[in-house]
């Protein structure tokens, strides 16, 4: 069987191209190495969900090494070693099962950082080979089919909408916002509501949020969670056009002597046994370090660099999200504005960002790119909370005197926590290459990530970050800290493929199409040479959902090769 | 950023080649009858009763760690530290730890703790025992939910019917 298409990864990328074209007839298969989780199979199983490596791959059997600098010199440390994971829910659907689904559209000026702020020395920062405007309509219908439930206000910093509001209202929100709002507002700030992948309301078989107080890290058992497996590969399913093949573990792709994907090699991560998977158009999306190591791990004879290489620039520029996060505690006795018992109410969001501070011109601080801030509760995972709760001037905490803590730190006060989303610069010291030495349990190297910031990122975060320890402060929150630092959020991961109009210094065309190899493309957030100051997943199903388009044209023009 | 710092700090014997390299059950079944007690014993002095969170004894904490450690979800290199640990901590004590008064065996931990290894050591028993207390009774030691009542926090729904998503 020769499919159509042939799409390696089923996350928010590869669900939004199985999506669009099973919607226009074609014969799609989607290639995921993970198992299939459904619905109804979900639950809120913080041991087997958060504590333990069973949504992704065991890291001694498949794991990444990692380069940081320590004292001068790059060390490599294998993941399985330090026990720094860098997968993240490799089931049908991906991460974005995992996801708390706070979403914004990047701003148009992200589309043009370099010309509109300059070059930063040490960062290769470039525009992009697509404005706003082309993406826009995408960010629409991403909008519609994932099922992102919000509020639109007119306000400088958020990006233009081709549709009045959103159709799906906010979701339910925890009285907290009123105190965020206040405290914003006696500070001259603007407080937003956050757009979320998550239904306020029915649609379709889908069923609206029945606030379970553990969203992020957990599958949605109602449907409202706008991930690929519930948002594109049910209703792709439903055509009748998508084979979707779970345990399928890609090894390489294979291209011959005329620049050509044929077929790619997988095995069955049951049986172990391989065989060939055959299309006409192959698609990427393993998420951005492992389709840069797809690529790389595809070379031969014809392609001895790998595929899509010719430009050398396969893998590099990797990027993050920059920034970091704070925190403080409300406590009981010393809440103003709201009630104690509305605050503890449990499963209600804090849908409330600020992007008062996404560019940064001022008298005195200058002019810079700046951020996003997200504001939300602390995870409410239960023994987690409790860990960290355990120590003293650095001792542990146990016996009687511990279980006095835990009670009160549980019953009397509540974490109210900011995320900081600034952009990861893009250098020479972030990139993936295979590891030489280290091979997963197929036999295939490894990814080796190098990481390194750019030190402009602390900067911009630290700078966020003071602002909002003023908005907690303002709220009345206890033992406020932030912590910005240049280590990387491993489920924040883009570039490695950057788009370009010149093959020279970029992997893929505008279309997210290899310059090389007209058959393949890579979907996943590998494409973005700059990241914007927000969470990447509605960017990602929004170009995915643009690249998916220009393949459906490609396809009508059959034969394509 | 998460490390294994036991595996950096390194092991004070390092970590014993029977566990290690042949990692076969009867090796491992021998070791946790072993130290059985003893970390029945230190988990009880962790979290006693009286506290106003149950007690390690009345959740079934121990049995639940053992399971934990052998279960195939369960880091190995973790699973021996947990072992080497007890083990560690019983040559400190002479072998008489489970034997020591209250006051004793606090001298005996804080003593411990004082080192990196057996601080690091005696986290993870904490950990492996505030697992168990919090997680979701299908583990078998958040008896009745004795461990969310007291806490006032509850898991989410649904529940899970089976442990490790049916692994």
């Amino acid at each position: 069987m020769k499919y159509d298409a042939v799409i390696v990864g089923s996350g928010a990328s590869g669900g939004a191209v199985a999506y669009t074209l099973c919607k226009a007839g074609y014969k799609v298969v989607v290639l995921e190495k993970g198992r299939l989780i459904k619905r109804e199979e979900f639950s809120k199983d913080e041991l087997a969900y958060c504590r333990r490596d069973i949504v992704t791959p065991n890291l001694f059997d498949e794991y990444h090494t990692i380069e940081e600098k320590v004292d001068g010199k790059w060390v490599a440390t294998p993941t399985y070693e330090s026990g720094w994971s860098f997968w993240n829910g490799n089931i049908i659907g991906g991460s974005s099962n995992f996801m708390s689904g706070m979403l914004h559209r990047m701003h148009p000026d992200d589309f043009r950082l370099k010309s509109k702020y300059g070059e930063i020395k040490g960062a290769n920062v470039v525009d992009w080979p697509i404005s706003y405007d082309d993406l826009e309509p995408y960010y629409a219908l991403a909008e519609e089919l994932v099922g992102i439930s919000g509020y639109y206000e007119k306000y400088p910093y958020e990006p233009p909408r081709s549709t009045k509001n959103f159709t799906q209202p906010p979701t339910k929100e925890n009285a907290v916002v009123k105190l965020i709002d206040k405290s914003c507002k006696a500070l001259g700030i603007k407080s937003l509501v956050t757009p979320r992948a998550v239904l306020s309301k029915d649609k379709g078989d889908r069923h609206a949020c029945y606030y379970s107080n553990f969203c992020g890290s957990y599958g949605c058992s109602s449907g409202a969670k706008g991930s690929s497996r519930e948002a594109l590969l049910k209703p792709a399913l439903a055509t009748g056009n998508l084979t979707l093949m779970s345990n399928t573990h890609v090894k390489y792709l294979h291209a011959g002597e005329k620049d050509e994907v044929e077929y790619a090699v997988v095995v069955d991560t049951i049986t172990g046994k391989e065989k060939k998977i055959y299309g006409n158009i192959f698609i990427v999306a393993a998420q951005a370090h492992e389709s840069a190591r797809l690529l790389l791990n595809s070379a031969n004879k014809y392609h001895p660099h790998g595929l899509a290489n010719s430009s050398g620039e396969l893998g590099k520029n990797l990027i993050f999200s920059a920034g970091g996060s704070g925190q403080g505690e409300l406590h009981k006795e010393s809440l103003k504005h709201i009630q104690f018992e509305d605050l503890m109410r449990t499963g209600l969001f804090v849908n409330r960002s600020i992007l008062d501070w996404y560019f940064i011109d001022h008298w005195w601080d200058g002019k810079f790119k700046g951020g996003s801030v997200e504001f939300m509760f602390e995870h409410q995972n239960i023994i987690s909370r409790a860990r960290k709760n355990n120590e003293e001037n650095g001792k542990l905490v146990w016996g009687k005197a511990l279980g006095e803590k835990l009670v009160k730190r549980f019953t009397q006060s509540k974490s109210i926590r900011f995320e900081i989303f600034n952009d990861w610069l893009p250098n020479d010291n972030c990139f993936v290459t295979l590891d030489k030495k280290h091979k997963d349990k197929y036999g295939m190297p490894v990814g080796k990530l190098r990481l390194e910031a750019h030190p402009h990122d602390i900067k911009v975060g630290k700078y966020i970050a003071k602002k909002c320890e003023k908005v907690l402060e303002e709220m009345g929150a206890e033992n406020i800290y932030s912590d910005v630092s240049s280590v990387p959020p491993q489920n924040l991961i883009a570039g490695g493929c950057r788009f370009g109009d010149d093959p020279k210094t970029s992997v893929l065309n505008k279309y997210c199409q290899s310059h090389d190899i007209p058959n393949l493309f890579v979907a996943d957030a590998s494409f973005m040479p700059t990241g914007g100051s927000v969470p990447y997943t509605w960017t990602i199903y929004a170009n995915a959902l643009r690249v998916a388009e220009h393949i459906v044209q490609i396809l009508q023009k059959k034969p394509l090769l | 950023m998460k490390r294994r710092k036991f595996l950096i700090l390194g092991s004070v014997f390092g970590l014993s080649s029977s566990l290690i390299s042949k990692d076969n059950n009867i090796v491992f079944s021998e070791s946790l009858k072993r130290i059985e007690k003893t970390i029945a014993s230190v988990q009880q002095h962790l979290f006693p009763e009286g506290s106003q969170i149950p007690s390690a004894q009345s959740m079934n904490a121990t049995q639940f760690l053992l399971e934990t450690i052998t279960h195939p979800t369960y880091d190995k290199d973790i699973r021996t530290f947990v072992i080497e640990g007890a083990e560690e901590l019983e040559r400190r004590e002479k072998g008489k730890f489970t034997f020591l008064s209250e006051v004793e065996k606090e001298q005996a931990l804080r003593a411990y703790e004082e080192t990196s290894y057996g601080s690091s050591w005696l986290g993870r028993i904490m950990t492996l025992t505030m697992e168990g207390m919090f997680s979701d009774p299908v583990y078998g030691a958040n008896v009745k939910e004795e461990g969310w009542k007291s806490l006032h926090a509850y898991g989410g729904l649904p529940r899970p019917t089976t442990r490790y998503i049916k692994l």
